[in-house]
């Protein structure tokens, strides 16, 4: 664009501020107007806002260090706070219908680590579908309903009062999920596990060494899988719980300290572990939820709250 | 000649030699000579990448011999010698592309590990007659549950054939993710080699069995991911 418009009167003398300043200016203010939106700057801070109608999908990709933030409002709009530490990083903010897509890029790949920091911070209708990629840092997502997936390698997952169908894998980072409701699904090799105060109907849980912890109540109906290679499989139930338990190591132990809460099948089915696993298999009340632990070498863990 | 020519002459001639006409014009225009220069700095950058990286004939010969099993392809009763290569090198030849190479060899590796897994678990065990016809519960056929997987060990190899390559593209770098990477790679490795340990002694252990065949697919995605980091970097 640059090149034709100096192409329109290449032998006419034009002043420096017309050849240097007003295509500069022209270049900024388009990209300040429309999307993609670019930003670079030391210490630099952006914000942008978009207007969505009905249920937006929003994806951040930042392989830059630093964390994502995700909350929610009641507004009709995606709002978008990215800070960084050095102008080694780029952001990139799309809008594509409801679609907000936002990525953090490094652009001096023999940059120091301190210098690829970058934070993004998001607010989002309730009702906002997200899909979330990190390296290290933390992503925290909160009161957001909709279908998630968050991936990360080494950075930890937290999250808080959010529904839908959640899907979160990390290489290393852990999950802590807090009053979550819907479906769970948590796969990490070295990350361990929280789940607390959850309304959770299906819940499959797997890591090869971390811990994993359920807090909570299982929902009538609901799916629980559990499984941890090396790590404590933890299950606190409450009383007025109702669930079939099957619970089974391959080389580990099961430490069941609610034995008088759990009872034989009440249906009458006999449950009989492989000789090869150390099994242990009950009823608590009804048995209406499924819940099915298990570990390689690890210690799973059963017991009631206080 | 005037600025868009400049853009006309890059398009369809590339940047060197340029015309005499066009380099004038870039003594004169500076927003010219910086357009080419990042064309050329675009350019320089391209050929230092390194060279495409050919898979080992082995993992070739190894998805051949995979697809012919899972019946996905046939082996002509008489193969046309002397007009087609080997079946592999089409495969090669089509599968130019690095990425595809990497994606394709951990989705099959995966696929392969996965499907193995669950024949295994799958396999159907006749109850006896007689044993059926006492009410007695059917005995253990040994006969019939597979040894502890021909399925894993391919699956074995072919991980531990693209190891070296993921971890060496990632060898130098100090980024926190790719030290994450690499010490993860070695718990699984560990853990893999604790079940594959126990599964010696307790081959019928179909929990074990279940942990390792997610831990071999853990793993093609933890060497997936180093290989598609190292191509970002280098």
């Amino acid at each position: 664009m640059c090149l034709q418009r100096m192409e329109n009167s290449p032998a006419e003398p034009r002043s420096w501020v017309e050849r240097s300043i007003l295509p500069v200016l022209s270049a900024g203010l388009l990209l300040a107007s429309v999307a993609p939106a670019r930003a670079a700057g030391a210490g630099q801070h952006i914000e942008k806002q978009f207007n969505v109608s009905g249920r937006p999908v929003v994806v951040i990709h930042n392989v830059a260090n630093g964390r994502i933030e995700v909350k929610s409002w009641k507004n009709k709009e995606v709002d978008v706070i990215g800070t960084q530490t050095s102008n080694k990083i780029g952001f990139e903010i799309e809008q594509v219908g409801d679609r907000v897509d936002v990525t953090a890029n490094i652009l001096d790949a023999a940059a120091q680590p301190l210098d690829l920091e970058s934070n993004l911070q998001l607010t989002v209708p309730e009702e906002t579908e997200l899909q979330l990629k990190s390296e290290t840092g933390l992503i925290y997502v909160e009161q957001v309903t909709g279908d998630m997936k968050l991936e990360s390698y080494g950075g930890d997952v937290h999250l808080k009062e959010v529904s839908g169908y959640i899907i979160v894998k990390t290489t290393s980072g852990s999950l802590v999920c807090t009053q979550c409701a819907g479906k769970l699904d948590f796969s990490s090799i070295g990350g361990d596990a929280q789940i607390l105060q959850p309304q959770l109907n299906n819940v499959n849980l797997m890591t090869t060494t971390g811990n994993i912890l359920f807090d909570g109540d299982f929902v009538r109906t609901g799916l629980y899988s559990m499984r941890s290679g090396k790590g404590l499989v933890e299950v606190r139930f409450s009383g007025s719980d109702s669930f079939d338990l099957k619970a089974q190591t391959a080389t580990g132990t099961v430490d069941n300290q609610a034995a008088a809460f759990l009872k034989p099948d009440s249906r009458g089915v006999k449950h009989i572990a492989s000789k090869f696993t150390h099994g242990l298999f009950g009823t608590v009340g009804m048995g209406l939820a499924k819940v099915e632990l298990s570990s390689y070498s690890g210690t799973i863990r059963i017991m009631k709250r206080d | 000649m005037q600025c868009k020519d400049i853009e006309l002459v890059l398009e369809q001639e590339g940047l060197e030699p340029l015309p005499e006409e066009a380099r004038a014009h870039l003594a004169e225009c500076r927003d010219c000579r910086n357009y080419v220069a990042d064309l050329t700095s675009l350019v320089d950058a391209a050929r230092k990448l390194p060279s495409e990286i050919t898979p080992p004939d082995r993992v070739w010969i190894s998805l051949r011999a995979q697809l012919v099993e899972e019946g996905i392809i046939k082996i002509p009763a008489e193969a046309p010698q002397a007009e087609s290569a080997p079946f592999w090198e089409s495969i090669s030849e089509f599968f130019r592309s690095r990425a595809l190479v990497t994606a394709m060899v951990a989705i099959l590796i995966v696929a392969a590990t996965v499907f193995q897994a669950r024949r295994d678990r799958t396999a159907p065990v006749a109850p006896s007659v007689q044993s059926a016809q006492a009410g007695l519960p059917p005995p253990v056929q040994k006969a019939a549950i597979p040894e502890p997987s021909e399925g894993f060990d391919r699956a074995a190899r072919a991980l531990d054939d693209q190891e070296p390559m993921a971890t060496g593209m990632i060898l130098a770098s100090t980024s926190p993710v790719d030290i994450s990477l690499r010490d993860n790679l070695k718990k699984v490795n560990e853990f893999i080699a604790d079940c594959e340990h126990h599964l010696k002694e307790q081959p019928q252990d179909e929990l074990t069995r279940e942990y390792l065949s997610a831990a071999y697919e853990q793993k093609a995605e933890l060497l997936s991911a180093m290989i598609e980091r190292g191509r970002s970097v280098n």
